[in-house]
């Protein structure tokens, strides 16, 4: 039942990513907006690895799972982003 | 519930992925597109929280699994001490009681023997031992009875009733003990 309810939440992230590009292909200034949300998230999630140690001990959960966290949002952008784009 | 989650889980899943299946030519397709992401993603989200809660109640019934079967064998194991507690009390009880038995009956023996001692030693010490001993050796030797008052115990004449009177009370006394 975890496994179903994780896959759940990946498939809503997923979708999310696709609900943003469906409102950033409406108008070029939801597009610049959008891409100005997406270049801010890309920082903060480099940075969430570059600070992977300290950002966990002042989230409180173990390293590993920030960087489960961080994989999973790097690969919901993905699959929504490619997702979108296919449709 | 289980079908809920099924169906929430499955309707997100078409609903994300049916936008590709429509032509988009037509002038409603970014209006579709928008209307079934949200609410592909509306029923993500409830189907992830209904699998959520069934984890946790899942989890939650197996701790009271888990917190039962402990009890029970915490309940068999102190059982099973108890028991083992009671018959080693018990085969205890059985092999110090024929112990104690022969303990009581020595100490019983030893009273009734130092008692016993006690009296010999009493007897021979007695100051009239050796006359009653010498009364007996001339009874032995066949003495009359006149005789032995008059020679043994030296009371003679006038005195010769008080003698025979000690002479007997000597031979009761004497004789009486020896026979304990």
């Amino acid at each position: 039942m975890r496994a179903v309810y994780l896959a759940n939440y990946f498939v809503a992230g997923c979708i999310a990513f696709s609900l943003l590009g469906w409102i950033a292909s409406l108008h070029p200034i939801a597009f610049r907006a959008v891409l100005c949300l997406v270049a801010a998230t890309a920082i903060i999630w480099c940075l969430s690895w570059l600070l992977d140690f300290s950002l966990s001990s002042a989230l409180k959960i173990s390293v590993s799972d920030l960087q489960a966290y961080l994989i999973a949002a790097g690969a919901m952008f993905l699959v929504g982003l490619g997702v979108f784009l296919c449709t | 519930m289980h079908l809920k989650l099924f169906v929430l889980s499955a309707s997100s899943v078409m609903l994300w992925l049916a936008p590709a299946a429509l032509d988009k030519t037509a002038a409603i397709h970014k209006a579709l597109q928008g209307v079934s992401l949200t609410a592909a993603i509306a029923c993500a989200v409830t189907a992830g929280n209904i699998a959520r809660l069934q984890a946790e109640q899942n989890e939650i019934e197996e701790i009271k699994t888990r917190a039962i079967t402990a009890d029970v064998v915490d309940e068999i194991a102190t059982s099973a001490y108890i028991s083992q507690q009671q018959r080693q009390q018990e085969a205890e009880l059985i092999l110090a009681s024929p112990g104690d038995d022969v303990e009581a009956t020595r100490e019983a023996l030893e009273a009734i023997y130092s008692q016993s001692l006690q009296d010999d030693t009493s007897t021979s010490e007695h100051p009239d031992y050796p006359i009653y001993l010498e009364i007996c050796k001339s009874r032995e030797a066949g003495k009359s009875t006149t005789w032995i008052v008059e020679n043994v115990l030296k009371m003679g004449g006038r005195k010769f009733a008080d003698g025979k009177v000690k002479l007997q009370t000597l031979l009761n006394k004497f004789d009486g003990e020896r026979e304990k």
